[in-house]
């Protein structure tokens, strides 16, 4: 008896709860720049991470930059943007409420902040898609351990994290071997220049360099030059490079997440941004076979959190 | 010739059709080859530069202007390919080969663009160097969707292709397929020509069955084969010839019936005739003997003396005897005209000779008529036979008198000159004959208005003797008579020139009697009584006469020694012999050509035809008594 009088008090108080919640100011905005698979996946990972860490489905709502811009603006205890486009229309209304720039490079969240005035904060914050240079130089020494000198290729402007690799690089004994490129014709010279005695070709993310149209010569010039290149996106492998370390959509839903819940929790946003904790690795086996190399991607993914000290 | 119509015909129809049909499809091969032709060209070329524009790009990319100048190299080896340039972002020729005939183009699209130079017969294609895209599908592109960047133009490739090739396929194209138009016309019209064969052959032979039954041979029968379209027609057609023989045959078997029928029947009809005849010959034969007796007793009887009234009775029995001689001797003209046994002698002779004879004859029946017997004196000489044209105007006269009761009877020629004839005409103003009898007034024993065969009416017999006398001579007789009106019979005679005098043996000419005075006569004679009146009339003319009643007693006598002068022998004697075969026994006995006639009762034309050929004279029973005497004269005079 007192057990149904419990369940029907339960059942009453979670109707409540739900028409309230209806009601009630969402705590996340999703902002999605795509209605694309990978924006998607991550807007799920996010949403159901968050309802995870117990914050409602109602409490949650994802919209597209295009309803944003229409003027269906929410009010929100924390706006996540995905992609540079949200992350742009974010920047230019800066609201009163954090912001989380999630699913893009550094590249595109630093030329956000340079095209609209304002400066790194907690209130504007970002999880890039780019992997800490450490990482990357560390995967290289896992993969390649008889590789000293890395290429690399920087375009012009935004100097990024160049200063970061090559502390890194310094750290973990390996020489860089850099290039600057300033338009597509200086493009074949500097990879000239930069694959002449270096034993990998690490490829840092910058769509003047690295785009559709240049991939296919810049893979094939390396290819020649018999220097394999390590890339930031699986697309890459698939495009011909050696290995790839990249942070997949859903784990940077769980990873928004997570900082979103600390956010609601009260906690402050990293001002500088982070990085994925979670990452991915491809290798292309025909590109290792036909270079004389037998990479494993699990076992390099397993070696690689070790040293990270993650399980 | 139908065939052959036919033949065109189809052929035409086959080949119409077919040439349409390949003319139709050597255009539509010509058409759809030509465009593929040119197509395939221009696609050709166009991958060309496209496969020439794809492998530059690394080359542009790195500026490996060995890599290009080999690629150009390759590119020339395409037999089409004239020349090849290819041309950097900036325009700067990196590579080049061949024989450039045209001049650089000033603007360099992103597009391709394909020049053609129809005067010389090359296209120019202008194919951009793009660089490759390579989907990434990136996040870090700014966008995860392929982005739609333009591609970045690296280069140029200008390459220009010669359609010298392409012209010669076409003429080649052109050939083949005209040459396959006329190989299909060629099959079609053999194809044609075979099947029409399969069509004509029955046609021809449908058509030479049906020209066969035409001409009448209904055994003619189509061969049916199991393949033949006119299979069922030949077979109507067997069955029409098969009906039409058998009709055919049916009908000649009715017709041979028939004609078996008719034959029997006109056989009847001639057998009935010869019994006719026969009777006819018998009866006068057998009547010719006792008249012929008659008569001499009768001539014998007058020469003796006696009172008024015997000579009286005498003379009486001797016109009765006349009377039956002449009726005997009508019938025997005529079996003599139906046995062809009357002699023609055709001569000149003057037409009045006859005429004068006629007149003396008939001038005494005339007068005891009491009818004028007018006869015309005439001067044509004309070419016939005396005797016979004498017969004739004999039989016309005294037919003439007899029908006449009052009036004359007439007796003229007539000359016509110009066409060289001459009718004679009798005419008389008796009672004529009607037009309904006309014809049949020639027929024997055929008598107007005397069913009672009354005797002095005549016999019925003398125009029939006429007719056949004028047609045996060839002169056409006419006859033109009302009833009540008198008649005209006339008969044309051929004219001729006056000539020598004609041989005049007309009858009743008169022989010596001196002549026959001890002249030593056979007589073999079977019948007693005729013996005996011969043997009686040649003793009276001073004959000396040796008498037998058959042959053997005449040979008996002639071995007695007696040298007959003349044998008169009956025909038929008894036992074997004939009267031709004792003539012939006699004088082979006698060792002598004794001069011989003979006596029958028989008119049968075989006896006469049988007489002549045997040389003999042969005399009808009764014999006249002058004509005899004359006869023997004859002979006298012979031996």
């Amino acid at each position: 008896m007192l057990l149904r009088l419990r369940m029907v008090l339960a059942g009453v108080w979670l109707t409540w709860m739900v028409a309230l919640g209806a009601h009630a100011a969402p705590s996340v905005v999703i902002i999605s720049s795509e209605g694309s698979a990978a924006y998607g996946e991550t807007a799920q990972a996010l949403t159901e991470e968050l309802e995870r860490s117990g914050v409602t489905r109602s409490s949650v709502l994802t919209m597209s930059t295009r309803e944003w811009a229409d003027g269906r603006t929410q009010s929100a205890r924390l706006y996540v943007t995905l992609g540079a486009e949200a992350a742009g229309l974010l920047a230019a209304s800066a609201p009163a409420v954090p912001v989380l720039c999630a699913l893009l490079p550094r590249s595109s969240y630093e030329a956000a902040l340079l095209q609209h005035g304002r400066k790194a904060s907690s209130q504007f914050s970002a999880l890039f898609l780019d992997q800490p240079p450490a990482r990357q130089l560390e995967l290289i020494r896992l993969a390649l351990p008889g590789a000293r000198r890395v290429g690399v290729l920087w375009g012009t402007g935004l100097s990024g994290d160049r200063s970061e690799f090559r502390a890194q690089a310094q750290a973990v004994a390996l020489s860089l071997l850099e290039a600057e490129v300033g338009s597509e014709e200086q493009l074949f010279p500097a990879l000239k220049q930069v694959l002449e005695g270096t034993d990998l070709l690490l490829a840092v993310p910058n769509p003047q360099i690295y785009n559709s149209r240049t991939v296919q010569n810049i893979l094939l010039t390396s290819f020649r030059a018999n220097v394999p290149m390590m890339a930031f996106s699986p697309a890459y492998v698939r495009a011909g490079a050696l290995l790839a370390v990249y942070v997949t959509p859903h784990q940077v839903g769980v990873q928004a997440a997570q900082l979103a819940r600390a956010v609601l929790q009260g906690k402050a946003l990293a001002a500088s941004g982070a990085y994925s904790t979670d990452f991915q690795i491809a290798v292309n086996e025909h590109v290792a076979r036909s270079l004389g190399l037998s990479l494993d991607a699990p076992e390099l993914t397993r070696r690689l959190r070790l040293l990270e000290g993650r399980p | 010739m139908i065939v052959r119509r036919i033949r065109r015909r189809i052929l035409l129809a086959a080949m119409l059709p077919v040439s349409l049909v390949a003319v139709l499809l050597m255009a539509a091969f010509l058409y759809i080859g030509l465009g593929d032709n040119e197509d395939s060209h221009g696609q050709r070329a166009r991958s060309m530069a496209r496969q020439l524009a794809g492998a530059s790009e690394y080359g542009l990319f790195s500026g490996n202007v060995g890599q290009l100048q080999g690629l150009v190299r390759v590119a020339l080896q395409e037999s089409a390919v004239r020349s090849v340039v290819i041309l950097n972002s900036r325009g700067e020729i990196m590579a080049s080969g061949g024989h450039m005939t045209y001049k650089m183009p000033a603007r360099l699209g992103a597009q391709e663009v394909l020049d053609r130079d129809i005067l010389r017969g090359t296209d120019l294609l202008l194919q951009p160097i793009a660089a490759e895209q390579v989907v990434l599908n990136d996040l870090f592109d700014g966008s995860a969707s392929a982005s739609a960047a333009p591609a970045r133009v690296l280069g140029h490739v200008l390459l220009e292709v010669t359609g010298e090739k392409l012209r010669q396929r076409q003429l080649q194209l052109l050939r083949l397929s005209v040459m396959l138009g006329l190989a299909g016309i060629l099959l079609g019209g053999l194809l044609a020509v075979r099947l029409g064969q399969g069509v004509i052959r029955p046609v021809a032979r449908v058509s030479r069955l049906i020209e066969r039954i035409g001409r009448g041979e209904f055994g003619a029968r189509a061969e049916l084969r199991e393949q033949d379209p006119l299979r069922d027609l030949q077979q109507a057609l067997n069955q029409m010839a098969e009906r039409l023989e058998v009709g055919r045959d049916e009908l000649e078997r009715r017709i041979a019936q028939a004609t078996q029928e008719l034959r029997e029947k006109k056989e009847e009809a001639e057998s009935a005739t010869l019994a006719k005849s026969r009777f006819l010959a018998a009866a006068s034969h057998d009547l010719r003997q006792p008249t012929h007796a008659l008569g001499l007793f009768v001539t014998r009887l007058g020469q003796l003396t006696h009172d008024a009234q015997a000579i009286d009775l005498v003379a009486n029995m001797d016109l009765a005897v006349q009377a039956m001689r002449e009726l005997l001797d009508a019938l025997l003209d005529i079996s003599r005209l139906d046995a062809g046994a009357v002699p023609v002698h055709l001569q000149a002779f003057a037409l009045n000779d006859v005429f004068d004879q006629l007149k003396v004859e008939l001038a005494l029946m005339a007068a005891e008529k009491g009818l004028s017997l007018r006869v015309r004196p005439c001067n044509v000489w004309v070419m016939s036979d005396p005797v016979q044209i004498h017969r004739i105007l004999l039989n016309l006269l005294s037919n003439a008198l007899r029908y006449t009761h009052a009036g004359s009877v007439l007796l003229a020629c007539r000359g016509k000159g110009e066409d060289g004839s001459a009718w004679i005409e009798v005419w008389d103003t008796g009672i004529g004959i009607a037009e309904e009898h006309q014809e049949a007034i020639f027929k024997e024993f055929y008598q107007v208005g005397n069913p009672e065969r009354e005797r002095s009416k005549g016999l019925g017999l003398g125009l029939n003797i006429v007719q056949r006398t004028a047609r045996l001579l060839g002169h056409p007789l006419q006859l033109c008579s009302r009833s009540g009106q008198g008649s005209r019979f006339r008969i044309e005679l051929p004219l001729t020139a006056p000539g020598a005098m004609p041989d005049r043996r007309g009858p009743g000419r008169r022989e010596s009697l001196d002549e026959l005075v001890g002249l030593v006569v056979l007589v073999v004679e079977d019948d007693d009584l005729a013996r005996a009146a011969l043997v009686n009339l040649l003793t009276s003319w001073g004959a000396m006469v040796a008498e037998a009643p058959s042959l053997a007693v005449a040979l008996e006598q002639l071995q007695r020694g007696l040298q007959p002068a003349l044998i008169i022998s009956d025909y038929r004697l008894p036992g074997q012999e004939n009267g031709i075969q004792a003539v012939l026994r006699l004088r082979l006995a006698a060792q002598k050509e004794i001069p011989a006639c003979l006596i029958s009762g028989d008119t049968d034309p075989d006896l006469m035809q049988a007489a002549k050929v045997a040389g003999l004279t042969l005399m009808h029973k009764p014999v006249r008594p002058a004509k005899l005497r004359s006869l023997i004269g004859h002979l006298a005079k012979r031996s």
